[in-house]
C-alpha cells in the first residue's frame, strides 16, 4: 500500500514547485492559515483527480492491490500533503519574517484541511467532478445569498472566531478538536471504503 | 488437466443484459481464445475474472483460490492487458515502470528492458504520443516484466494493424514456447485464434455456448450445402441454423456424424470457421426466438 502513496507523492512532484510561491505569499503577510488551507486541499485534490480517470482505476485494482489499499493511501497522501504544506510555512516564515509560527495554527490548519478532505473524499468517490462542479456552484450560490441574508458581515465574524480561537489560553479545547477531526477522518475513510467497494469499473 | 480459472453458475445482472448461470474452465498451460460478438459479455467475464466486478451469484476462482481471501496473491501471478489504455498518458514508459514495478514483488528489470527493446519502445517520450500498436506493446511489457503465470488479455488485437496483430501473436506463441504459462484473451477477430489458441471458449448473449480444443470443434462442426427438396421441419431441427436462398440452403450442424448419415453424398460439408460457427450461433439464437 506504501508504493500508492509513494505514486502519489511522484505525481504530485510538480506542486512542490508551489512552493516557493506560498513562500512568496508568507513575504506579503499574508494569513498563514489561509495559505496552509488552501495549498494542503489544494495539491490533495489535485492529487485525487490525477486518478480519477477511470481507466487508471482499472490499472490499479487489477494490480495486487485491495480496494481498501486503494482508499487508504489516498488519505495518508492527503494527510501527507498537509504536513508538507505545514513544514514548508514553518521553515518560510522562519527565515522570510524570522518568527516561529504558533503550534495552535497549525492545528488549526490540519483541523479545517482534513475536515474539508473528510467531506469531499466520499463525495468524489461517489461522484465525477463535473456532478460536484455543479451541486457545489449551486451550493454556494444558495449559501452566499443565504448568509447575506442572515448575517451581516459573516466573513469578519469568521475571521473573530477563528482571532478567538487562536487567543485562547487552555490547550484543551485543541485537543478535543484534534479528536474531533480524528474520529471525523476515520469516518470518511470508511464511507470512502464502503463506496469504492461497491463502484463498478 | 488442472484449471486455472473456474466460473461456476455465474449470474451477473445489468440493466438490459445478463449473465446467465455462467460456467467455465480455463486449462492450465495452454492458449484459450474468449470469443463472441460485442456486446455478448466477454469483458464483464473478464472483469469478474479480474475481480473488477463481482458476480451476483456464483463463484469465481483464479489459481485454485478466491478473491475474498486471496486477492493480492492472485493478482501477483496474473498479467493483464486491457484493449484501451489504462496507463498514465502523461508521464513516460519509464516513469510508469516505476510506479508498477513496486507492485509486485517478482518484477524483473532485465526482463522489461528485454521487452522495451525487442518492442522498440521509447522510454522516455509520454505515453500519450504512442499509436495504439505502441500502446498495446507497453502495456505487454507491462503484463510480462514480473514472471506471471497467467495471461488476461480483453480485446488485446482490436485496432491494431495486420502486422502489429501477426507480432504479438508470434511473441504470445514465443511465450508458450518459453515457460509454463497460460493465456486466456478474448478477440472477435477468429483469425487471430488459428495461429495460437488450444481451447476455444465461445459465449453469445450471456451464455456460454460451449469450450473445445480446435480439433474437437474440427470433427463436431460442419458447413453443410445442399437443395432445398431435403429440408423438412424435422431435418431442420437438427441444425444449429440454417439459411436458404433460391439455390438451395447452408446450415450449420454440430453433429458432422449426423449429418454424414442422413444425406450422405447428397450434399457437400465443409470445414466451418469460427466466424461460420459465431455467425450461425447468433441466427439460430434468433430463429428459436
Amino acid at each position: 500500500m506504501f508504493s500508492l502513496v509513494r505514486k502519489d507523492l511522484i505525481l504530485q512532484k510538480s506542486s512542490i514547485l508551489l512552493l516557493p510561491v506560498l513562500c512568496a505569499y508568507l513575504a506579503f503577510n499574508t494569513s498563514i492559515l489561509w495559505i496552509g488551507i488552501v495549498f494542503s486541499i489544494v495539491i490533495s485534490l489535485n492529487s485525487f483527480s490525477t486518478d480519477e480517470k477511470s481507466p487508471i482505476h482499472i490499472l490499479f485494482n487489477s494490480l495486487p492491490y485491495t480496494r481498501k489499499e486503494i482508499v487508504t493511501s489516498k488519505y495518508i497522501s492527503a494527510f501527507i500533503f498537509t504536513a508538507v504544506v505545514a513544514i514548508a510555512i514553518f521553515i518560510g516564515n522562519y527565515f522570510i519574517n524570522g518568527m516561529i509560527v504558533d503550534w495552535k495554527v497549525f492545528v488549526l490548519m490540519f483541523g479545517i484541511v482534513l475536515s474539508v478532505i473528510s467531506v469531499i473524499f466520499p463525495l468524489s468517490y461517489k461522484f465525477t467532478s463535473n456532478q460536484l462542479l455543479m451541486v457545489s456552484l449551486v451550493l454556494s450560490g444558495i449559501f452566499l445569498v443565504a448568509v447575506n441574508f442572515f448575517v451581516k458581515n459573516w466573513i469578519d465574524q469568521i475571521r473573530a472566531f477563528i482571532g478567538w480561537l487562536l487567543a485562547l489560553e487552555g490547550n484543551q479545547i485543541y485537543f478535543m478538536m484534534a479528536g474531533a477531526v480524528f474520529i471525523l477522518y476515520a469516518g470518511s475513510w470508511l464511507l470512502s471504503m464502503y463506496i469504492y467497494k461497491k463502484k463498478v469499473f | 488437466m488442472e484449471n486455472i480459472i473456474e466460473l461456476k453458475n455465474v449470474h451477473k445482472s445489468f440493466k438490459g443484459f445478463d449473465i446467465k448461470n455462467f460456467s467455465i474452465a480455463v486449462k492450465k498451460g495452454f492458449v484459450t481464445g474468449f470469443i463472441g460478438g460485442n456486446g455478448v459479455g466477454k469483458s464483464t467475464t473478464i472483469k469478474m475474472i479480474m475481480n473488477l466486478l463481482q458476480p451476483d451469484s456464483g463463484t469465481v476462482s483464479v489459481f485454485g483460490l478466491n478473491y475474498k481471501e486471496h486477492e493480492k496473491e492472485i493478482k501477483q501471478r496474473i498479467g493483464f492487458v486491457y484493449d484501451e489504455n489504462i496507463l498514465y498518458d502523461h508521464l513516460s514508459l519509464n516513469q510508469m515502470k516505476d510506479i508498477v514495478k513496486h507492485a509486485y514483488e517478482n518484477w524483473d528489470d532485465h526482463l522489461f528492458n528485454h521487452y522495451v527493446e525487442l518492442f522498440d519502445l521509447p522510454l522516455k517520450k509520454k505515453i500519450k504520443t504512442f499509436s495504439k500498436g505502441m500502446m498495446m506493446k507497453a502495456s505487454l511489457t507491462m503484463a510480462l516484466s514480473h514472471h506471471a503465470e497467467l495471461i488476461i488479455m480483453d480485446e488485446p488485437t482490436s485496432g491494431l494493424d495486420p502486422i502489429f496483430r501477426r507480432e504479438l501473436l508470434e511473441i504470445l506463441h514465443q511465450l508458450m514456447q518459453d515457460g509454463d504459462k497460460t493465456i486466456f484473451f478474448s478477440t472477435h477477430i477468429t483469425t487471430d485464434l488459428d495461429m495460437i489458441a488450444d481451447y476455444i471458449t465461445f459465449i453469445h448473449n450471456g451464455e456460454h455456448i460451449f469450450t473445445k480444443d480446435l480439433i474437437e470443434i474440427e470433427e463436431e462442426y460442419a458447413i453443410v450445402k445442399g437443395g432445398l427438396e431435403l429440408l423438412d421441419r424435422e431435418i431442420e431441427q437438427e441444425f444449429l441454423a440454417v439459411r436458404k436462398s433460391n439455390y438451395g440452403f447452408e446450415a450449420l450442424t454440430a453433429n458432422k456424424g449426423r449429418a454424414e448419415e442422413v444425406f450422405g453424398d447428397m450434399v457437400i460439408m465443409e470445414k466451418p470457421t469460427l466466424e461460420d460457427i459465431m455467425y450461425y450461433t447468433k441466427k439460430g439464437a434468433e430463429q428459436h426466438v
